[in-house]
């Protein structure tokens, strides 16, 4: 019986063979091709992360930035900005010159306001004059008209009607026993507002007196509070806008409001843009927008600025200013103090389980628990470091009760423990057994076996599970939100002092910005700003880490 | 249990049936005397000694003595129990579970399966060389200074002049002695061996345990580590296992011979070489069987 071999020729691979040349390359490119993927998707999503943090550190800082860097931190050339100042100051008083003369012809209760209270003090001035009873009559009764026709003609929406009850007020004017008096105000207001009446249509006063209202706001964002106005109890309202791209966003706000307007009867509402220019059309206020369109560089004057300091600074009024100089520390301390706690008891661990323990039931339990803490979900660890390290343990050592990096170091290292374990166990288990095998032969007890010969050896492995856990324990939010974080915080100086208090970190503030109602938008660049700080931190410790694993291996391996 | 791979390639192997006509040439002298008086003291004494893995047997109820100041080489076929016993007298096959020892194995009058017996001092005592050299990822000093340090010696001084002493013992010393901070691992295959028996030597053991040596090693690292066990003979008691007959036959002098588990034949090196008294020994050295 003679049965054909699928190839003779030796040189030639048989079908099978090719066959599996074939999966092998497929195997080969779709491992590649995943590994690739992984890759793409971390530049996708890493990239514009720091591309966008960056903006943090590098931006085009206004001369407000400079303002509150010199008056919050001392930084700077005071006499540059003193000059500065003024220029800017310069710049922007026609603004305010053009709101103040247009808002007194809107606010109406404002107007009525001022009326009633000159009525008032021509009374009391009435009194002080010692005037004869009967002019003192004739007097008050002409100022009451005076007040009443001009709150008629401010209360009014018709021109004709308003121009009207101005004239009788303005008829007034010129007699003699009101010049030099209080009452004269009246006369001021009634020409003011005339020129309003002249230019303004009184029916749309409602209207103007919201748009009027968010143009001020914008003001407000872009130069801070008014020159010689109070000053805000809030840092974050004493600046305007400190930096250019936050400045455009409250520019292109000031110079075109948002309107909401029904296209057609029943559909939803359509939003559309209208230039403020157009919807101040006629009025005072109408310059005011070419100007801040052409001269907003001028009244903030950005520069190009590289504020390194942001990885130094504490942050003031609640991430609005500042940097993430205590994040960081705080998220150096309580990473570091968790590996501290995680390592020595994870590589004993390991230790009991490769040396010492069996094949037990018992340790196939402990091996199953361990697998499980790995897979417990961050935040059950922080209730229980809450439950466990904040009110029932710590306090037993007569530390406060409340949270502290200490709890957070100590949850987030049962939160690495099991990576930690793990990698040790591999690790231990790697050692080549003629290793163990030489150090007993020599004499050596087990424990000196152990520590002299397989723990070093051990090392580069143990080394990967501590790279893995400081990743781990520096992005964590959910174990230290019970445990160890605020908000808020500043640099504490030694850091080992603040070990018993609360800190924030880099993780938990960039939570906090996003949950925060209204600051997320405010300071998004804060936000990315942190986000890149943790990525560079990570990645800095990473490298430090590899570049000790190399080394030690590199020793093991004889070179 | 006997590979044909075992069988010594030296040996001038016969494929056919063995031809009688040769064993008949090999007069066997000593066929009924057993292990002949060998002079001086034992400094180990196994007496019935019996080792199981489990169910299995080890070694089985050997009885031999060896004597100081000597080379005792064990030979036998693979899985014959002579690593097993080379094992026993330091106490190595501890590292294996479930072992169970019967019989009694003295080193120096001592029982090492003595509940009482410091493992650590007997290994100290008993040093060991493995089959492939092991040497720690460590500097060639550390190697060397490795079990002198934990027997407490840990003056610089001290340290320095011991790890010239065994390096210099293990002729080692000349290659090595201008960069000791070198890494071990550094080292070709001859040199890592003999580093490993200047770190056994480093304890100043009594007994120096040898297991297959230089059988991951070429000829010429062979043949240095064979001249060393020579040097070395006159310190201490080196027993030796070795596939290698001719190897058995040039560096020591007794031979027992392993097969199964059981103690074949034990005597002067020449004697089993030459005229071995048991049919079995004779065939395994001939080539016959193995």
């Amino acid at each position: 019986m003679i049965r054909r071999l699928p190839s003779t020729d030796p040189l030639r691979p048989g079908r099978l063979l090719r066959l599996r040349g074939a999966v092998d390359r497929i195997f080969t490119g779709l491992a590649s091709g995943s590994i690739l993927l992984i890759a793409l998707a971390l530049v996708v999503v890493l990239a514009p992360m720091l591309w966008r943090g960056a903006t943090a550190v590098l931006f085009r800082g206004t001369v407000e930035f400079r303002l509150m860097q010199m008056q919050k931190f001392g930084r700077g050339n005071r006499a540059d900005l003193a000059v500065e100042l003024v220029q800017v100051a310069e710049v922007r008083q026609p603004v305010y010159g053009m709101l103040d003369r247009f808002s007194r012809g809107i606010a109406t209760d404002d107007m009525e306001e001022e009326a009633r209270r000159l009525y008032r003090e021509f009374g009391k001035q009435l009194d002080r004059r010692d005037t004869p009873a009967q002019e003192r009559t004739e007097l008050r009764s002409l100022a009451k008209h005076l007040r009443d026709d001009f709150t008629e003609a401010v209360e009014s929406t018709d021109k004709a009607a308003a121009r009207e009850a101005l004239g009788r007020v303005l008829r007034h004017a010129d007699d003699p026993r009101l010049t030099g008096t209080v009452a004269e105000g009246f006369f001021r207001m009634a020409r003011d507002y005339g020129h309003i009446v002249d230019t303004v249509d009184l029916s749309r006063r409602a209207e103007y007196a919201k748009a009027l209202g968010e143009v001020r706001d914008a003001i407000q964002a872009l130069f801070g509070p008014r020159p010689g106005g109070p000053r805000p109890p809030l840092v974050m309202d004493q600046y305007g806008a400190t930096r250019w791209d936050m400045a455009e966003k409250q520019l292109a706000r000031l110079l075109t409001a948002e309107k909401w307007v029904e296209v057609q009867p029943g559909q939803p509402l359509q939003r559309v843009e209208v230039p403020r220019e157009r919807e101040f059309a006629g009025t005072d206020l109408a310059p005011l927008f070419p100007l801040m369109r052409e001269r907003a560089a001028d009244m903030l004057r950005p520069q190009m600025t590289l504020y390194w300091q942001y990885f130094l600074d504490d942050s003031l009024s609640g991430h609005y200013f500042g940097g993430v100089g205590p994040e960081i520390l705080g998220t150096l301390l309580i990473t570091i103090l968790a590996i501290l706690f995680a390592l020595p008891l994870g590589v004993v661990s390991a230790a009991y389980l490769v040396e010492c323990a069996g094949d037990g039931r018992a340790v196939r339990l402990i091996r199953t628990c361990i697998n499980a803490l790995a897979g417990v979900p961050s935040i059950v660890f922080g209730l229980f470091g809450l439950a466990f390290f904040v009110i029932f343990l710590l306090p037993k050592f007569g530390l406060p009760q409340g949270s502290s990096i200490l709890a957070g170091g100590l949850t987030l290292g049962l939160l690495v423990l099991p990576i930690i374990i793990r990698a040790s166990e591999e690790a231990i288990r790697s050692v080549p057994p003629t290793y163990k095998e030489a150090a007993l032969a020599l004499g050596a007890s087990r424990l000196r076996c152990f520590v002299t010969v397989m723990l070093p050896a051990a090392l580069p492995g143990i080394l990967t599970g501590v790279i893995l856990s400081v990743s781990r324990a520096a992005g964590e939010t959910a174990p230290i939100l019970f445990t160890a974080a605020v908000a808020i915080g500043s640099t504490a100086w030694p850091p080992w002092s603040a070990v018993t208090k609360p800190t924030c970190t880099l993780a938990y503030s960039s939570y906090h910005i996003a949950v925060g109602d209204r600051l997320a938008a405010l300071v998004p660049h804060n936000q990315y700003g942190m986000v890149m700080t943790l990525i560079l931190l990570v990645l800095i410790l990473n490298v430090a880490a590899i570049l000790v694993r190399s080394r030690v291996a590199m020793r093991l391996r004889g070179q | 249990m006997v590979e044909p791979g075992d069988s010594p390639a030296q040996m001038p192997q016969t494929a056919e049936a063995p031809d009688k006509t040769v064993r008949a040439r090999v007069p066997t002298l000593f066929a009924a005397a057993g292990p002949r008086p060998l002079n001086g003291e034992p400094l180990i004494r196994s007496r019935d000694f019996s080792l199981f893995y489990g169910q299995k047997v080890g070694v089985k109820q050997i009885t031999m003595d060896i004597h100081p100041q000597s080379v005792t080489a064990i030979i036998g076929p693979s899985g014959c129990g002579k690593s097993t016993f080379l094992r026993s007298i330091n106490r190595m096959n501890d590292l294996i579970p479930n072992v169970r020892v019967e019989g009694r194995l003295e080193v120096a009058g001592i029982d090492v399966n003595d509940r009482r017996v410091n493992l650590p001092n007997l290994r100290q005592q008993v040093g060991m060389v493995f089959q492939k050299p092991n040497p720690f990822p460590k500097s060639i000093y550390d190697n060397v200074a490795y079990g002198r340090r934990f027997q407490g010696f840990r003056h610089r001084g001290e340290l320095d002049e011991a790890v010239e002493r065994c390096l210099r013992a293990a002729a080692l010393w000349d290659e090595v002695k201008d960069n000791l901070r070198k890494s071990a691992l550094a080292l070709s295959g001859g040199q890592q061996q003999r580093l490993c028996i200047a770190r056994a030597l480093a304890t100043q053991p009594k007994v120096l345990l040898m297991d297959e040596p230089c059988s991951a090693l070429d000829p010429i690292a062979t043949g240095r580590i064979e001249e060393l066990i020579a040097d070395l003979k006159s310190a201490y008691t080196i027993v030796i296992v070795t596939h290698n007959m001719q190897q058995a036959a040039r560096v020591s002098d007794r031979t027992a011979f392993f097969c199964l588990g059981e103690l074949i034949e034990y005597d002067w090196t020449s004697v089993i070489f030459t005229k071995p008294s048991k049919k079995q020994t004779e065939d395994y050295v001939t080539g016959r069987f193995g």
